[in-house]
């Protein structure tokens, strides 16, 4: 029960980074973007491959197969993700907003996840990847039983952390100046921001948190194959973020909270029917998918939405025209900085 | 040079199948300016009907029209019960985008409850394959193509010569002007959906019938390639997209057959992504202006 409940908890960990960072490019940046969860799987992917070594199995083939320590193998598959973000942002980004960029993004998680399931020699094709048990156990000389503390407590500080970046990031001249790219791009545009690089610049970010926080997943899972990352699992961190407050680090962990924590302690104890194993994820999504339209249509702003500036509030915020966003603090700096932050 | 004409004949076959998709999806992003990423639904639902109507004995033609019925049905509910309610309050296109895959994943997952989430066989009598001219037809291919023909031949009439085509046309030009000459631009729009909802539940009947198998996620699928038809031939222009889809059909049955097909969906997203980039208003219109929404 216990054990069952702290499984859950790091697990919502996990999905709240990824949430921070899908947050950064649909909260902050404004852009729909549906290829998110593709950097999870590469960072889980790039995760697996680094740390379990050659494979066993003669039948399984993966690329890399070394025997790195964990740290620096969540690290790299990091890098990973914001390489493959740079790529696809540096494309959908120059020119499209809107639905087509959802279009060009869906299509590029698609075209990811159709890779990795069918051309084997990459990451062992459908079977995926396995056997990366208790990562950094046997360096810290944990045992088995407390293990599971360990890396809950492991995905609490680096939550922590996450969310204290985030958070300078936010009230930082470039966290302003992407909420007035969002707000307004002409007018972004007009007051000397690039707008084409600030929301790159929050792509490859966002991407980066996104392969991070696979990296953990993979550790928490010890396994990846296609079938754990449906591209509907996007899904999953958009209601979370709307439920929570698109754009509020603090909504965004509690939209986390209700719909990863609190959807699955909810629907764990639903009597199972014998031989519908399946239903009680059908349930949990239709769940998610109910919440979605509704939070859209009935409180768009989420539960602890973002806090906006009114006119004349704090003077000399870096973000231009009357419509800018702010963090609470004020920012120092001059009104009409053309500077990129 | 023969191997090559066999296979156009599979790729007009998967044309005629990808148009009334892409058409269906084209008339809904028409009407209500909503691209519906539950669009791929309304086929998987019009494929479960047939499979049930199957099921209980029911014949191809019975199985045809329980498809077009669920099908149109299901797009009524979503415009009726989502769309329109979120164009009315002036909740712009991509909010509206995002709820409707909220509306995909609810669906899928009462498929899921339905029928479970795993495969389920959908197998017609094919009948013996017949040579017409260069090409090796089945009954079924058949019948897709000359099914599609018509539905295609008939919305054709629907939009250009009936008082209803007129409001249609008029109110994918401009809704609140439409609204203000008199015309009740929701209406149109409902009857709109369900036309399309009708043509796209008969799309996924012969998809299913050619597939010979079909899951709560088909339809999902099968979206990606419809939208790269319907962006390619120009989001919300019937003609358009008419072309759009059979280049697109033609194009991934060659690929498929030459290379490999389980390498289909990304080809088909390397074309829209081309397409989005360089003539981001569709092939056949000006691509002056980039995409800005």
């Amino acid at each position: 029960m216990i054990d069952q409940l702290i499984n859950d908890l790091t697990q919502t960990a996990i999905f709240a980074i990824m949430a921070l960072g899908l947050n950064v490019v649909w909260g902050w940046s404004g852009d729909f973007d549906l290829a998110f969860y593709g950097y999870v799987a590469i960072g889980a992917y790039m995760t697996l491959v680094l740390t379990i070594g050659p494979p066993l199995d003669p039948s399984s083939t993966y690329i890399l197969a070394q025997k790195f320590p964990f740290p620096i193998a969540v690290l790299l598959g990091t890098l990973a993700a914001m390489v493959l973000g740079l790529i696809v942002g540096a494309i959908a980004l120059r020119h499209l907003r809107g639905i087509y960029f959802s279009i060009v993004t869906l299509g590029a998680v698609y075209v990811l996840s159709t890779f990795a399931s069918q051309f084997v020699p990459l990451f062992n094709g459908y079977p995926g990847l396995s056997g990366l048990v208790a990562p950094m156990a046997d360096v810290l000389g944990i045992d088995y039983n407390s293990y599971q503390y360990f890396y809950f407590g492991l995905c609490v500080v680096l939550l922590a952390i996450v969310v204290i970046g985030l958070t300078r990031l936010s009230s930082s001249r470039f966290g302003l100046a992407l909420r007035t790219v969002r707000e307004d791009e002409r007018a972004a545009a007009v007051f000397g921001r690039d707008i084409y690089r600030l929301k790159l610049k929050a792509y490859v970010i966002g991407a980066g948190l996104g392969g991070f926080a696979g990296g953990l997943f993979a550790g928490f899972l010890t396994a990846f194959n296609t079938s754990a990352w449906s591209p509907l699992e996007t899904v999953t961190l958009y209601a979370a973020i709307l439920v929570g407050g698109r754009g509020s680090i603090r909504g965004v962990i509690l939209g986390v909270g209700v719909m990863v924590l609190l959807l699955q302690e909810a629907t764990r104890y639903l009597p199972e029917v014998p031989g519908h194993a399946d239903w009680t994820p059908a349930f949990r999504l239709m769940l998610t998918g109910i919440v979605l339209v509704l939070f859209i249509r009935f409180r768009p702003q989420g539960i602890l939405p973002e806090r906006r500036m009114r006119d004349g509030e704090p003077p000399g915020s870096a973000g231009a025209g009357a419509e800018a966003i702010a963090a609470p603090q004020p920012v120092a700096g001059p009104a009409l900085d053309t500077g990129v932050a | 040079m023969h191997q090559a004409l066999l296979t156009l004949g599979f790729g007009l076959v998967a044309a005629a199948i990808l148009a009334l998709s892409a058409l269906a999806f084209t008339l809904e992003y028409a009407v209500t300016n909503v691209a519906n990423l539950s669009h791929g639904e309304i086929l998987t639902v019009g494929a479960y009907c047939a499979y049930v109507v199957q099921q209980h004995g029911g014949g191809v033609v019975l199985s045809g029209l329980a498809a077009a019925a669920g099908g149109g049905l299901l797009a009524l509910a979503v415009h009726e019960g989502v769309v329109d309610r979120f164009v009315r309050r002036g909740i712009g296109g991509l909010p509206t985008f995002i709820a409707t895959l909220g509306v995909s994943l609810v669906i899928q997952n009462v498929l899921v409850v339905i029928f479970g989430g795993g495969n389920v066989g959908y197998q017609v009598p094919q009948g013996a394959p017949h040579t017409i001219g260069p090409f090796l037809w089945n009954d079924t291919e058949i019948q897709i193509m000359v099914s599609a023909a018509v539905i295609t031949a008939l919305l054709y009439v629907i939009i250009q010569h009936t008082r209803f085509g007129k409001s249609l046309r008029a109110v994918s030009q401009n809704r609140s002007l439409a609204s203000v000459s008199g015309i009740n631009a929701h209406r149109v729009a409902a009857l709109t959906w369900l036309l399309a909802g009708l043509i796209a539940g008969y799309a996924g009947f012969i998809y299913a019938e050619s597939l010979g198998t079909l899951s709560p996620t088909f339809g999902f699928q099968y979206f990606l390639i419809t939208l790269t038809a319907a962006v390619a031939g120009g989001l919300g222009r019937a003609l358009g997209t008419l072309v759009g889809a059979i280049i697109v059909g033609i194009a991934l049955e060659f690929f498929g057959g030459y290379l490999s097909a389980s390498y289909n969906l990304a080809f088909a997203f390397a074309i829209l992504s081309l397409v989005i980039l360089v003539r981001p208003r569709g092939l056949f219109v000006g691509g002056r202006r980039s995409v800005f929404e």
